[in-house]
Order: structure tokens, then sequence, then C-alpha cells
């Protein structure tokens, strides 16, 4: 039962009624004069205030419809995920009220830690060790994962037609399901974690609060709920909606080149992952357990179709014949492959041509066998780096705040490190009795987090467009370049710890 | 040139009697009153003109909080020996990176337990627009917050910005404001915390405003107080190229005689026998305000802005 106070103004003084409401079971409004000595015309007035004040409350109005949470996640991926997981791990902000929404389906990922399937999934990622130790001891999802389908790998070895580049460097391959999988399970054990992820559910429209002077804004979902929220995070992707919503610039180029991602097997198993530049950009082999491996390669548009469509047989070659031949032997086995040429005449091309050059052999000294039909799959590659990634009531995180060359693997790892610093900012504003969805809250995020994501931003970029030059003498130099760096080791490692 | 005579001229002839002058009660006085009034409508915009006050916020709860978290009894007398957190009669910096990492958890985990369980009473003085009173609601360890002032225009701006925030204007009673000056508070109502933020140096009759405050104090309360130095270093800073040249607050919101030297509080509480059994100047930390990053404390408190933390001892 709830009761409210209502002053209604009288001639000469204020009776103060108490009216009670019972919730449940009939509603029955019941109004106690707390002044006995009123007369009944008074009394008449005063049940007429009152109700012309209760009727606006009994019209269902949009608003009873409406929630208020403290955070709204947009976008169920890694970064959405970690970001719920980090916020409801801190003890300054497992308190907050947290709704994820994500248009898809979490039923996969599920499904993943029941029954995982035998292939891999062909949306595998690296974590650095710097993601994996706060996934590990600032999260505790870390042991969630499917340990026999994470791989780790230790060394580089970057190289193109005239050198050579090797580094140690500690990394882990993962699938993208496998971390959601983990995060849902760390989300499970936590308090009001896993109820509040909503998948299946899509955001129909963002709109800013036009009621009662609030500034939060009001997400329209598809399941029919609105929510309003104190900070709404868009981590929902390149194009995200938030970002057009709290009309953020993003900035950037594409780089008229597609990823083409597979997963392969190779001859032996190896802990080494290798990366050789073409004049297309660069094509990556990255270890998985046992014989499996995963390619990303970066094609132009034209070419990123001729080859995902290429038979499957022909495909292990024509990523051996990449990896080995020299890149002016290239273009003609493309050229064969996009004529449609007979499986046998480009296998047999292309085995000849290895047979005669084995002169890279010692950079790439394994061998494709086989890839899997139904995991090839390509995408648009573009770096773009939004304005800022605050605005009141907003943050984005991950690929909603910046895209980038997928070369260094580090798309993910500045997504977590994105989720890392904006739930420090956040719980220091909590300390410090701000309001979390406010600017002054969310200002250290961007600042600190704006200036590094740019460094690595361009430092790919720049990579991609050094690699991209094929003139003779600018590629000798580059070659002598990488062959120097390779043997100064000290000056090697000053730039692979910056990583 | 003229302004600096005018600057020694303020900076000896009136401070220090008005800081003893005794008459009429705390109040301030209009021209005061009608400045702040005029404040009102910008006050909660983070980007307007008092960017400044917001940004300064952030250090004053960085003070408070901090300051309260040092100062927790962390083994109360009743504690039995065996949950007693260790606390080693000397410094931990003497000792080994791991043990002391684990010793200084320890009394982080405690001191978090300790915190968490607190519902302290709060009184904001000179609240404004309530950019503290609102920090000091939301804490968690703040149970209730009374704001007052004596600006009605001011108050009625917080009162505007509690509507927005569901946590504030929900949590019914949390935080209130109030239209009245500290001397016609019930004596009888006492407080945890009290917080005199930027309000010394506006007010006529300064120690009788914190001889209100501090009889407000439950034992073991808090007065927290920032104002300012009177010295050239704040004329410079805070009226010279805060109000004439960056004008990054407007122009007549200091006035300098107004300014009050931390060594005078110190000097003012140990002056009389009776307040320096009762209270003690627990800590007095230095701020400035660098532009295109925001308030940091400085090493000496004796120059410029300062904070301030008082406590009831008995």
């Amino acid at each position: 039962m709830s009761h409210r106070d209502i002053l209604v103004p009288d001639c000469n003084n204020c009776l103060k009624l108490t009216l009670h409401t019972h919730v449940g079971g009939k509603r029955k409004n019941r109004i106690h004069l707390q002044d006995r000595k009123i007369t009944t015309v008074r009394k008449i007035i005063a049940v007429r205030i009152i109700w012309c004040q209760l009727i606006p409350s009994m019209i269902p109005s949009p608003i009873l419809n409406t929630l208020k949470r403290d955070v709204v996640i947009i976008g169920g991926g890694p970064a959405g995920l970690l970001l719920l997981a980090a916020l409801k791990t801190s003890p300054y902000l497992r308190h907050l009220l947290c709704t994820l929404i994500e248009g898809g389906s979490l039923a996969l990922a599920k499904q993943f830690g029941v029954d995982p399937p035998k292939e891999y999934t062909n949306r595998i990622i690296s974590l650095t060790p710097a993601t994996a130790s706060y996934m590990d001891l600032g999260m505790g999802c870390w042991n969630h994962l499917h340990h026999d389908r994470l791989k780790r790998y230790n060394h580089i070895i970057a190289y193109d037609d005239d050198g050579k580049i090797g580094f140690d460097m500690d990394a882990y391959m993962v699938e993208v399901i496998n971390v959601q999988l983990a995060l849902l399970k760390r989300l499970a054990e936590l308090e009001n974690g896993f109820e509040n992820v909503w998948d299946q559910c899509k955001v129909t429209e963002i709109e800013k609060n036009g009621g009662s002077g609030s500034d939060w804004p009001i997400v329209k979902l598809s399941n029919g709920k609105s929510v309003e929220a104190r900070l709404l995070v868009g981590c929902d992707g390149f194009n995200s909606p938030v970002r057009h919503f709290a009309r953020i610039q993003s900035r950037g180029w594409p780089y008229d080149r597609f990823g083409v991602v597979a997963t392969i097997k190779v001859s032996k198993p190896t802990q080494v992952a290798y990366q050789k530049f073409l004049p297309t950009g660069p094509l990556a082999i990255l270890p998985l357990e046992g014989d499996d491996a995963t390619i990303v390669w970066s094609l132009t548009p034209e070419l990123s179709e001729t080859l995902c469509a290429a038979p499957s047989e022909v495909f292990p070659h024509l990523v051996n014949a990449a990896m080995k031949l020299d890149s002016h032997e290239l273009p003609y086995i493309y050229e064969m492959v996009k004529n449609n040429d007979n499986v046998d005449n480009v296998i047999d091309e292309i085995q000849w041509r290895l047979n005669k050059a084995s002169v890279f052999d010692k950079y790439y000294d394994n061998t494709v066998t086989k890839v899997f039909d139904k995991s090839r799959a390509r995408f648009p590659l573009k770096m773009s780096h939004a304005d800022t990634y605050v605005a009141p009531r907003i943050a984005l995180v991950g690929d909603a705040a910046h895209t980038i060359h997928p070369l260094a693997g580090q798309g993910l790892n500045l997504g977590q490190a994105d989720v890392q610093l904006l739930v420090g900012a956040l719980e220091k504003a909590s300390t410090r009795g701000l309001d979390i969805g406010s600017t002054l809250a969310l200002e250290p995020y961007v600042s600190e987090r704006w200036p590094a994501n740019h460094v690595m931003l361009g430092v790919c970029d720049k990579f991609h467009k050094v690699f991209g030059v094929n003139w003779g003498p600018f590629n000798a130099m580059r070659g002598f370049g990488m062959n120097t760096l390779d043997s100064l080791g000290l000056a090697k490692n000053l730039i692979v710890n910056q990583v | 040139m003229k302004s600096i005579t005018t600057f020694l001229k303020r900076c000896i002839s009136t401070g220090f009697r008005r800081w003893h002058s005794t008459g009429k009660l705390t109040s301030t006085s209009p021209e005061e009153l009608a400045h702040f009034n005029a404040l009102a409508s910008s006050w909660w915009d983070v980007n307007g003109p008092q960017r400044i006050l917001h940004k300064m916020n952030l250090l004053r709860m960085d003070f408070i909080y901090s300051t309260i978290r040092e100062h927790l009894k962390l083994n109360p007398p009743d504690c039995p020996e065996e949950d007693k957190v260790y606390i080693p009669p000397y410094s931990v910096d003497l000792l080994p990176e791991p043990i002391k990492r684990q010793i200084v958890w320890e009394q982080d985990m405690r001191r978090d337990e300790i915190l968490s369980q607190k519902k302290l009473k709060v009184l904001d003085v000179g609240c404004g627009g309530g950019i503290l009173s609102e920090s000091m609601a939301r804490s968690s360890f703040v149970d209730d917050v009374m704001g007052i002032d004596l600006s009605s225009e001011v108050l009625q701006a917080a009162k505007i910005h509690q509507q927005k925030d569901p946590m504030l204007s929900e949590n019914n009673g949390k935080l209130d404001y109030q239209l009245t000056a500290i001397e016609d508070l019930p004596k009888s109502e006492t407080y945890d915390i009290i917080t005199m933020f930027e309000m010394l140096e506006h007010v006529d009759y300064p120690s009788k405003v914190l001889t209100e405050g501090l009889q407000r104090l439950n034992v073991g309360g808090w007065l927290f107080l920032s104002t300012i130095n009177r010295d050239f270093v704040s004329w410079f800073t805070t009226i010279f190229m805060g109000e004439h040249v960056l004008r990054i607050v407007p122009v007549g919101t200091h006035t300098l005689e107004k300014y009050i030297n931390q060594q005078e509080i110190r000097d003012w509480i140990s002056e009389d026998p009776q307040r320096l059994r009762s209270y003690e100047v627990v800590d007095t930390k230095g701020t400035v305000y660098l532009p295109a990053y925001g308030w940091k404390f400085t090493s000496n408190p004796n120059v410029g802005n300062y904070f301030m933390a008082l406590r009831r001892v008995k």
C-alpha cells in the first residue's frame, strides 16, 4: 500500500489529505480527511480536487512503459559484453542498473559452450598479453574460455620479397564466439549480470528526451519497450547508431581493400605467425591449435571476390603461392583463377613455379593443405576515428569509436583498452559522486584513450601505405630497412614493447 | 601599478580586522547576493561560466573522500584479534614489495567495507547550485544531505537540477535544500560532515560562520573548507587573471580583502583553549588551477587557493 499527501487549497487554510492506494487486487482509493471539523461542502470540494489529480495518473501513458537504467550498452559483441562484465565486477559500479541490448541472437554463443562445432568459426581475433591479463585478473573470465580452442603463439615473422623481420611476441588466437561465451558465463556468475542481457532485441530509434527536463536519451526497442539511459554506451560497430545519434563525426578513409578470412589446415603445427606483405596488402597466417590455422588476406575488391569464389581445391595452393612466390608472379595466377581456368591447370602452374623458386621457403616453411569451405568470407577494410568518444550521456567504445587495418591484429585489443579506461573513469566518477553520464565523468576516458588509439591507427595505416608501394628502388630500401632492424635486437624490442 | 598599490593596501588594512570583528551575525552583503542570483541560470552548464567550479568539485570530492578514507579506524576496540587488519608500526614502504602490496590491499578492503556501512549526515553551507551537494548525495557513504544558501535563485537552480536525476529526486529526503543562514539552523541538529567550499571569502564574518559550523559537528565529524590565501599570487590568479584577463569567472566574483590565510584559521583554532581541545586541523592542501588541465593539489598550502580539513576530536 502506498500513500501520498495532497495539499488541497481551501478558503483559508490547507487541508492535508492522505490518499491511500492499494496496489494489487482491486484498485481502491480511500481518502482520509485529517481535519475532522471540515464541513460537507469542503469535503466535496476536496474529493473533487483529489479526483482531478488522480485522473491523469490513471490514464496509461507511454512513460509507464519506459524503464530507467544507469547504463545502457548497445551491442553484444566482445566489447559490449566485456564492458558489462567489467561494470558488474567493479566494487564501485556493480550497484548500477545496466542493460545490454543485442540485435542478433546470443544463442549460438551459449550453444558453443555446450557443444562447440568441430571446425573453427571464421571470426578469429588476436589477444595481446595485456588483454589476456585484464580478462584474467581484472575480470575473472579467462578460465571460462574453451582453452582447447585458444592458441598461444610466441613469434612473428613478417617479410616481403626483399626483406624479413622476426620478433618474439606473445599473443593468443581465439574465436570471437569463444570470448563471448566466456563473458556470458562470467555474467551468469555475477549478481544481476545475466538477466540484463537482452538479445534478439533491435534498437528501432534513439531519441532525445523531451519531457520533464530530463536529458536522458530514450532507446526504443523492437520488443515495444523503451529504456531511458543515464549513460548510453555505443559498442555497436562501425556504423554505430549511437554515434550518429550523438552527431559525432567519424573521419578516415576506405582502403579500397577487402579482408578475406578463412580457416585452413597446414602440413605441420607451429607456434609462429607469418605475415607477408604483398603489393595488394598483407597476407597473414596465424596458428590455431594443432594443424589448424586462420588467414587474413587483404586484397583489392575485385580480387577478393575472385578468391572467395575460387574452387576450394585451388584456394590452399593460392595461399601457398602468395606466401612463397615472388609477388610479381601472382597477377598471372590470379588471372588464371579469374578466367575459370581448369582446376588442375592452375594447380600445376602453381606447383611448377613453387618447385622452380624455393628461395622464399626460408621464410614460410609450412604448406597450406586444405581450406574449410564455408569459412571463407570477406569484409571491407577502412580506417576511421571518431572526433571524440563522449558527449553528454554518450560514450563510444571499440569499433564504434575507431576501425583499424587488421594487419597488426589490434582491433579487439583497442576495444579492451577502451573498456578498461572507461570503467576506470566511471569508478573515479563514482567515488567523486558525479553523475556518470556527465561529460565531467567521461572526459578522462577520451583524453587518455583518444591519443593512444590515434597513434596505433596511424602506425597501422603507415604500415599499410609503406608496404603498398611497389617500385623497385623503394622496395629495395624497405627490404634493407627490415633486414637492418631485424638484426638490431634492442631497437626491435623497443618497438614490440609498444604494442 | 595602481592596482598593486590597492592590492597592498587591501592586504594590510582590512583582512585581519575583519577576521576578528564581532557584531552582526553571518550574512553576505546585498551585492554578493545579487551577483550569485545572476549566475543561477548558467550554474549547471559544465561548459559555461561555472566550468572552473565544476572542475574544482572533482578535487573537492577527492579531498573529502581520501581524507575520510585515510582516517577510518580500521580496527575498532571491540574487534576480535583474528579479524584485525595488520597495521605495521612503521612505514609500509620499508617492507618488500609483495608484502607491502598484500598489507595495503587488506587495508583497502577493510576501508571499503567500513565506508560502505557508513551513513553520514552532511550539511553543505553555501551550496549554491548544488554542485557539491549532489555529489555528496550520490556518494555511497552518505545518507542525508542538506544544502543551505542565502540566494533563492541559485537554490531554485539547485532544486530544478535535482529533479533531473531520479537517483536524487526519487530517493525522498536524501537531498534537501533550504534558504537559510547557518546560525538559523537549530543547534540540536548535528552533522558528520559540514562543508564550506569557496564560501568563507564571500561572507562578512567568516569566524562566526566557522564557529557556527564547528558547533554543529558530531564528535569525529569533519568540517571541510576551502578559501583563498590573501597574497599576491591569489590576487594575480583569481582576480587579475581569472576575472579581468582570461575572464574565466565573471568580474566581481572575488574581493581580495575577504580572503583568509590558512595560518589565520590555524591560529584562530589554537588561540582559544576550548577550541584547541575540541578541534584539530587535520590537513591543508594548496590547490592551483591550470588552464586546459583543471585543478591540481600543490605542495604549499600558504599560497593561493587551499582546502582544509578540520575534525572534532572531543
